[in-house]
C-alpha cells in the first residue's frame, strides 16, 4: 500500500505532510508526557523488529499464498497508540529512503494511510473500546481482526483519495475504489488474524506487556487529572480525530478539485441523494481557490497543436544537453579523482 | 582502598524468587577478582546490582566509595564501567566511534577530550583502524573488543565483564585475554569460561546457589576438582590437558 | 534470495564504501535539494513528458559524480516503476484521444500519461537513491535534528537503522532454522503463526530493555547526537542557491527544446 512519489502532486503532499505531521507533534507530546526514558528505546528496537516481521511470510492455509504482519495494529498493541505511531513513522521513513518503498514526497501520505489508521482508529478506538473491561484471547482475536480490517479499508479508501487528487490515473473514482476495497478486505483479514496470533501468544506469554493490560483505571485516572487541565480526555481524543479526518477529507477534496472526473462522479452521486447545494457552492469555490493557488498547470499541454511541431527541437535539443552534462560530469570526476590521489 | 565493597547483600526477584543470600566480598585497587558458577547462581544478577541496575537489595553496596543508590547513580556508574554480555545490545549506535564517544560525550566532555578519550580506548583495543566501521559489519570478536572500549573511554576504576569470551574464536579470545590483562583497572568478570579466568583474575569467587561457597586464589580453587564438580563446574581444560589434575 | 536475505543484502549494499564521501555539504542542504527537486519533478502535467524529461540531467550529473553503479540503482528502482505502471495502466484505456503520429501509429493521451507517470516515479526514486548513497541514514537524522524534529524521534529512528540488521538477521535465522525442519513451506505454517513472531518480539523487547540498560550506564539522559558532519557554511548556502534556481530553470524553462531551436537556427 506504500504511494509512490510519482502518484501525488505537491498539493496533495503537502497536505497530507501537515495532518501527519499533527499527529506526530501530538503523539511527541504525549510520550514525553509519560516521562518515560525507557519508551525511546523501546520505540527504536520494536520499530526495527516490526521491519522484519513484516518481511516474514505467513502461508495462507488453503491458498498457496503468504500473507504479513499489520504492524501499527502491533506496535500500539504493545507500545500504546501513540509510541506506536512514532515506531511506525520511523519504519515508512526508512522504508521509503532505504528500500524505495514509498518515496520522500509521498511520505506524509504513507504515515496518514498506514501509521496513522493502524495506530489511532486501529487501536485507540477499537481495541480500547472491545478490552474496556479486561482483555481475553477472544477480544484480541476480535479486536486485532476488526481493526486491521478497518484500517485497511480507511488506507485503501485514502489511497484512491491521494490518487485521484493527483490526477495521475484516468480511472474514475467507483471503479479505483471497486479495485481497492474488496482486495484490502481480504487481506486485513489474513493480516488481522496473523496479528491476532502473536498477541494472543504474548498474552500467554507475558500479558503484562499488552497495551491495556493493567487495566484502564491507570489511564484513565491520570486522564481524570489531565482532564481537569483540559487535555487529552478520551472523548476529546476521539472528537479530534474524527476532526482531524474531516479537515482531511476537506483539503483532499480541495486539492482533487483539479481532476474533474474523480471526485465529482462522486459528489454528483452525493447531490442527487441529499440537499448539498450549499456543499456544491463550497466545491465550486474550492475549485476556483485551487486555479488561482494551482502549483500543476492543468491540461496546458494536451491537444496544444506547436506540440508536435516543438518535438523534433526537443529531442535535438534534449540530446545536446544531455551529452553536455555527461560530458562536463565525467571531466569533473577525472579531475576529482586526480586532485585526490596527488594528495 | 577497596573499590568494590559489599556486605551482607540479599537480593529476590519481584516475583519472589530469591537469587543472592548474604553475599560479602571485597575488591581492592586493581584487582582481578573471577565470578565464577554454574548458570543461573546469581554472577549476572550480581553484577547489575553493582551499577544499580537492580533496585530493591538489602545490605551494603559500595562501589568506588559511593554506596549504590538512587542519588548516586551517576557517579557509581561514571566510576564502573559494565560490560554486557550481547555485544549488539551494548552498541547501539552505528559507527564505532560515535558509540565509543557516546559515554564521555554524556559525562560533559568536551569535543577534544572526548576525541582523545575515544582514540585511546580504541588504541588499548587495537581498533583504531576501524574507527568508523559500520557495527554491523564488524565480526563477534571485533565488537566484544569495541564494547569494551565503549567502557573504557570513560575512564573508569571499576571494570564489570559478563561472559566476556562468549562466542570468540581462540584468536579473538586470546586477543581478548591480552587487551584484559593490559588494564590498570579493577576488574570483575562473570563467566563460566574458567581458562580464561585462570588467565585473567589473581583470585577467583565462586557462587553456588546465591552464595558464596569459596572466595580465594583463582589457583587454589580450580585445581580443586571436588569443589568445583560439587557446584556444578569442571576442571578447566588447560589443567586437564596437562594433566595438572590433582588426583 | 528471499525478502529477508534481500534486505539484508540492499542495506550492506547502501551503505558499502560510503565512508568519506560526506563531503563540505551540509547534509540538509542535500536533502532540501533532493525534497525541491522531486517537487519540481511531481508538479509537471500528467501530458508534459517533454517537460519532465528536462530533469535528467541533474540525475546524470549526480550519478555520475558519485560514481553510481547503474545495475545497483536499477535494481532498487524497479518495484517502482512496476507500481507506477499498474497506477497507470488504465490511461491508455481510458484516454485513447491520438495526440502525436508516428507514421501509421497514434500516440494517444493515455499512453503519453502513463509514461509520465512512469518516469516520474523513476525520477523520484532515483533522486532518493542519490540522496541516500550521499548522506545516508546518520546524514538523514542530522538534518532532522537540525530541522528541530523532536530528539525523542530522531533517537527512536537512529535505533531503528542500528537494529534494523541485527533484527532481520535473528529473523532470517529462525526462518532458515523453520525451513529446515519445514522442507517445501513456503511460508510459516498457521500453528506456528504467534509463537514465531511472538517469540522474535519477546526477544526484541527483552533487547529494547538491555539497550536501555546499556545507555544509562553511559550516562543517557534522554538523546543522543548520533554522526556528527564536517561542513562549510559557505559551500552548503551556494550549493542550496545554485541547484534550486537550476533545478527552478529547469522546471519553468523548456530547456531541451530552445536549446533545439538554437542549435537549428546556427
Amino acid at each position: 500500500m506504500h504511494m509512490a512519489d510519482a502518484l501525488v502532486t505537491p498539493v496533495v503532499a503537502g497536505t497530507m505532510y501537515a495532518c501527519s505531521g499533527a499527529a506526530m507533534a501530538y503523539s511527541i507530546r504525549k510520550v514525553r508526557l509519560e516521562n518515560d526514558a525507557r519508551k525511546i528505546p523501546v520505540i527504536g528496537v520494536m520499530g526495527a523488529f516490526v521491519f522484519a516481521a513484516q518481511m516474514i511470510n505467513f502461508s495462507i492455509p488453503g491458498t498457496g499464498s503468504s500473507g504479513h504482519l499489520c504492524g501499527g495494529m502491533l506496535l500500539s498493541a504493545v507500545l500504546g497508540p501513540e509510541a506506536g505511531f512514532l515506531a511506525m513513522i520511523g519504519v515508512l521513513l526508512v522504508q521509503c529512503l532505504m528500500f524505495a518503498d514509498g518515496g520522500l514526497l509521498a511520505l506524509g501520505c504513507n504515515i496518514w494511510n498506514m501509521a496513522f489508521y493502524g495506530c489511532f482508529i486501529g487501536a485507540m478506538v477499537i481495541w480500547r473500546q472491545i478490552m474496556k473491561r479486561g482483555i481475553s484471547k477472544r477480544k484480541i482475536a476480535a479486536a486485532s481482526v476488526l481493526g486491521c480490517m478497518a484500517t485497511l479499508q480507511l488506507g485503501a479508501f485514502s489511497v484512491t483519495l491521494e490518487t485521484l487528487a493527483s490526477g495521475v490515473t484516468e480511472l474514475p473514482f467507483a471503479a479505483f475504489a471497486a479495485v481497492m476495497q474488496p482486495i484490502h478486505l481480504a487481506i486485513g483479514l489474513v493480516e488481522g488474524l496473523i496479528t491476532a496470533a502473536v498477541l494472543c501468544f504474548i498474552y500467554e506469554a507475558r500479558p503484562e506487556l499488552l497495551w491495556g493490560h493493567t487495566g484502564w483505571a491507570g489511564c484513565g485516572q491520570k486522564q481524570g487529572e489531565e482532564g481537569k487541565k483540559g487535555r487529552f480526555t478520551y472523548k476529546g481524543t476521539v472528537a479530534a480525530l474524527l476532526a482531524a479526518a474531516a479537515v482531511t477529507g476537506g483539503l483532499l477534496s480541495l486539492a482533487a478539485s483539479s481532476d474533474p472526473d474523480g471526485l465529482e462522479w462522486s459528489m454528483e452521486r452525493v447531490a442527487e441523494t441529499s440537499e448539498l447545494e450549499a456543499e456544491g457552492r463550497a466545491y465550486e469555490m474550492a475549485g476556483r481557490v485551487q486555479e488561482t493557488t494551482a502549483v500543476l498547470p492543468d491540461y496546458a499541454w494536451k491537444n496544444s497543436e506547436s506540440a508536435a511541431g516543438t518535438a523534433f527541437s526537443g529531442i535535438v535539443g534534449g540530446a545536446a544537453v544531455i551529452l553536455l552534462c555527461v560530458g562536463c560530469s565525467f571531466l569533473f570526476r577525472f579531475f576529482r579523482n586526480r586532485a585526490a590521489k596527488n594528495e | 582502598m577497596d573499590k568494590i565493597k559489599v556486605e551482607n547483600l540479599c537480593f529476590a526477584y519481584p516475583n519472589g524468587n530469591q537469587v543472592l543470600h548474604n553475599v560479602s566480598f571485597r575488591v581492592t585497587e586493581g584487582e582481578s577478582v573471577g565470578l565464577i558458577g554454574a548458570n543461573g547462581v546469581g554472577k549476572s544478577t550480581l553484577l547489575k546490582l553493582l551499577v544499580g541496575l537492580a533496585d530493591g537489595y538489602q545490605g551494603r553496596v559500595y562501589v568506588g566509595g559511593a554506596s549504590v543508590e538512587k542519588r548516586n547513580l551517576a557517579a557509581v556508574r561514571k566510576n564502573a564501567g559494565y560490560v554486557f554480555q550481547d555485544s549488539d545490545s551494548q552498541l547501539f549506535l552505528s559507527t564505532v566511534y560515535e558509540d565509543v564517544a557516546f559515554g564521555p560525550r554524556n559525562y560533559g566532555c568536551c569535543e577534544e577530550e572526548t576525541e582523545r578519550r575515544t582514540m585511546e580506548a580504541l588504541r588499548k583495543v587495537h581498533l583504531e583502524d576501524l574507527r568508523d566501521r559500520q557495527i554491523y559489519r564488524m565480526s563477534g570478536g571485533q565488537k566484544k573488543l569495541a564494547s569494551l572500549a565503549t567502557v573504557l573511554s570513560m575512564e573508569p576504576e571499576i571494570m564489570l565483564l559478563d561472559e566476556p569470551s562468549i562466542a570468540l574464536d581462540p584468536r579473538n579470545r586470546r586477543n581478548l585475554i591480552s587487551v584484559l590483562n593490559e588494564l590498570s583497572a579493577a576488574k570483575v568478570i562473570a563467566s563460566h569460561d574458567l581458562d580464561m579466568i585462570w588467565d585473567t583474575c589473581g583470585r577467583t569467587i565462586l557462587l553456588f546457589e546465591g552464595k558464596i561457597v569459596r572466595d580465594g586464589r583463582t589457583e587454589d580453587i580450580l585445581r580443586d576438582r571436588q569443589l568445583l564438580e560439587e557446584n556444578g563446574l569442571e576442571l578447566p581444560l588447560g589443567l586437564q590437558r596437562r594433566g595438572i589434575d590433582p588426583d | 534470495m528471499n525478502k529477508l536475505g534481500r534486505a539484508i543484502h540492499n542495506i550492506h549494499a547502501a551503505d558499502a564504501g560510503r565512508q568519506g564521501r560526506a563531503g563540505a555539504v551540509h547534509p540538509l542542504a542535500r536533502l532540501l535539494v533532493a525534497l525541491w527537486y522531486a517537487v519540481a519533478v511531481v508538479s509537471f502535467g500528467r501530458y508534459d513528458i517533454a517537460g519532465l524529461s528536462g530533469m535528467l540531467p541533474y540525475l546524470l550529473i549526480f550519478g555520475i559524480w558519485d560514481g553510481i553503479s547503474v545495475k545497483d540503482m536499477a535494481g532498487r528502482i524497479f518495484p517502482v516503476l512496476v507500481l507506477t505502471g499498474i497506477a497507470g495502466a488504465a490511461n491508455p484505456f481510458l484516454d485513447r484521444e491520438v495526440y502525436w503520429r508516428i507514421g501509421q501509429n497514434g500516440v494517444t493521451g493515455g499512453m503519453i500519461s502513463m509514461a509520465t507517470l512512469m518516469l516520474k516515479g523513476i525520477f523520484c526514486a532515483a533522486s532518493s537513491y542519490l540522496l541516500m548513497w550521499e548522506i545516508g541514514m546518520e546524514g538523514i537524522c542530522y538534518s532532522l535534528r537540525c530541522l528541530h524534529v523532536p530528539k525523542e524521534f530522531v533517537t527512536a529512528l537512529l535505533l531503528i537503522y542500528r537494529y534494523l540488521i541485527v533484527l532481520l538477521k535473528e529473523a532470517e535465522r529462525m526462518m532458515q532454522a523453520y525451513k529446515l525442519r519445514a522442507p517445501g513451506q513456503r511460508g510459516i505454517h498457521i500453528k506456528a503463526w504467534g509463537a514465531f513472531v511472538g517469540q522474535l518480539l519477546l526477544r526484541s523487547i527483552d533487547r529494547a530493555e538491555t539497550v536501555y540498560e546499556s545507555m544509562l550506564l553511559r550516562g543517557y539522559h534522554g538523546e543522543f547526537a548520533g554522526k556528527y558532519f564536517r561542513w562549510e557554511k559557505g559551500i552548503s548556502i551556494s550549493y542550496v542557491l545554485l541547484w534550486g534556481m537550476a533545478i527552478a530553470c529547469f522546471r519553468a524553462v523548456p530547456v531541451f527544446e530552445l536549446t533545439g531551436n538554437l542549435l537549428q537556427r546556427i
